[in-house]
């Protein structure tokens, strides 16, 4: 399974080092990064997925000596690894930058983010294909839009406020709960994917 | 004889296509070719035998294991050949060769460099430029890197032109001439096998139609020609189809010795090609229904 996550490392290398340079430009402009850390973590998983959505790539790994159950598990592995990296990059380019780390917390935030996103996309991938993604992205913009205009007129400012709760949150336990509960949606997200994958046909 | 592949008694059905209590034996040592026309269940067979499908019932054995226990220890052991491209197109070969070498406990560079020397492949040009006889050659060689012991390989000659054909083909040979493999490969293109198979298994309409040794097949079937006036109830009974014309009837045996024993001169007796067995016994099987 190790061989398959270098696989995707590999195969990232050059996708990289086109994000990198951006990443840093917006680390120089815009200090915000849970935001831009959020975003660009997600961006590159997806981008490794996309790399492997092939039904003539699907075939291959199969047909190595692989399980299938290996070959979904790098997946979720590697999208861990791959926000690490971004966490990394975001240290380096706030020391560089600003002569400052990512407060705690908000790495915290944004690793949390990026893995509750993945374990709704994932699944979703694996079950249909990434042209529907793109609709479904679009269908969330729209209900988001209609959300904002007509029901909930303030919901950015209430996510800018419970973000902000979050961030100024002291007690340890509530912080504890946060993290047990986004690593069962994990687990769950993981062990449903490899349900979908065992009895695909490519 | 050690059964290298087994299947027994597998169903798999999808929307529009069944194959049908299915059982198959493939000898090892042996190349075996696995013949029939287009979308009779050819790749659907192989897709269970690399275990990329899974059956709705029956039982699949490769090298004696199942793939619920053993799955990764099989895939050690097989080289696989797909008529269509299934490596990541924007990689040279030398990074496809990083990639998959990781995978194989046996891997063996010397025998890849070996081989992209003799097919004269090119490292560093990009997999998509490649032609399909480059492909297929790319793929063997990386099926045969590993030291496996059963290459499987899904049409693997279709669409290439005939001399690159002859020269996989000869590949083929040379391999098991000189070690103890076993070769299972579907194909359409049936004089193929003339040169090659050993055995030859015959689907169609996702039935299994017939398992035969290539020498048994020419002791045993005939193309039997003669006049229309020949045929009669009994007479008729000793062929598999009857194809007739103006001129007389042209028919499919597989029981040459006694066609000649109750006709004769009287008739015209031809090896059959194996394209004259899957015609008429394609033809046979419709006729009985």
């Amino acid at each position: 399974m190790c061989n398959l996550i270098w696989k995707d490392i590999v195969l990232q290398k050059k996708g990289s080092l086109i994000l990198l340079p951006a990443l840093f430009g917006y680390i120089v402009y815009n200090p915000s990064y849970i935001w831009i850390g959020f975003v660009f973590s997600v961006v590159i998983i997806l981008d490794v997925f996309a790399k492997d959505e092939d039904s003539a790539v699907n075939k291959l790994l199969n047909s190595l000596p692989y399980t299938r159950r290996e070959v979904v598990s790098s997946k979720y592995i590697g999208a861990i690894i791959f926000t690490l990296l971004v966490v990394f990059a975001m240290f380096i380019g706030g020391l560089l930058f600003h002569r400052e780390v990512p407060a705690w917390k908000e790495t915290m935030l944004m690793v949390s983010l990026s893995m509750i996103a993945i374990s709704f996309i994932l699944p979703f991938l694996y079950k249909f294909k990434t042209q529907y993604i793109f609709r479904a992205f679009l269908f969330l913009f729209v209900v988001y839009m209609i959300v904002i205009n007509t029901f909930i007129k303030n919901l950015n400012d209430i996510l800018r406020e419970f973000v902000q709760t979050i961030l100024t949150l002291q007690d340890p336990s509530v912080f504890l709960m946060m993290i047990l509960s986004i690593i069962v949606l994990y687990s769950f997200s993981w062990l449903l994917s490899i349900r979908i994958y065992r009895n695909k046909v490519f | 004889m050690e059964n290298v592949i087994e299947l027994r008694n597998v169903n798999k059905s999808f929307k529009g296509f069944q194959l049908k209590d299915f059982s198959m034996t493939v000898k090892k040592g042996f190349v075996t070719g696995f013949i029939g026309g287009n979308g009779v269940g050819k790749s659907t067979t192989i897709n269970l035998i690399m275990n990329l499908l899974q059956p709705d019932s029956g039982t699949i054995s490769i090298f004696g294991l199942n793939y619920k226990q053993h799955e990764k220890e099989i895939k050690q052991r097989i080289g696989f050949v797909f008529d269509d491209n299934i490596f990541y197109e924007h990689l040279t070969l030398t990074e496809m060769r990083r990639i998959i070498k990781r995978a194989y406990s046996n891997w063996d560079d010397n025998l890849f460099r070996y081989y992209v020397e003799q097919f004269e492949l090119p490292l560093n040009k990009k997999i998509k430029t490649f032609s399909k006889g480059m492909m297929m050659k790319a793929s063997l060689t990386i099926a045969l890197s590993h030291h496996a012991e059963l290459i499987v390989m899904d049409e693997p000659t279709s669409g290439l032109d005939p001399v690159f054909r002859r020269e996989f083909l000869d590949v083929l040979h040379r391999l098991m001439e000189n070690e103890d493999k076993t070769i299972f490969f579907s194909t359409h293109i049936t004089t193929d096998l003339d040169s090659i198979a050993d055995y030859i298994i015959f689907i169609d309409k996702g039935q299994h139609i017939f398992t035969k040794e290539s020498t048994q097949i020419e002791e045993e079937y005939a193309i039997v020609k003669g006049e229309t006036e020949l045929l009669d109830a009994d007479t008729k009974k000793e062929f598999i189809s009857i194809r007739k014309s103006n001129h007389g009837f042209e028919a499919l045996t597989a029981n040459k010795s006694r066609i000649e024993e109750m006709f004769g001169q009287m008739v015209l007796i031809e090896k059959p090609s194996i394209e004259d067995i899957m015609f008429y016994t394609k033809k046979g099987a419709e006729w009985h229904v």
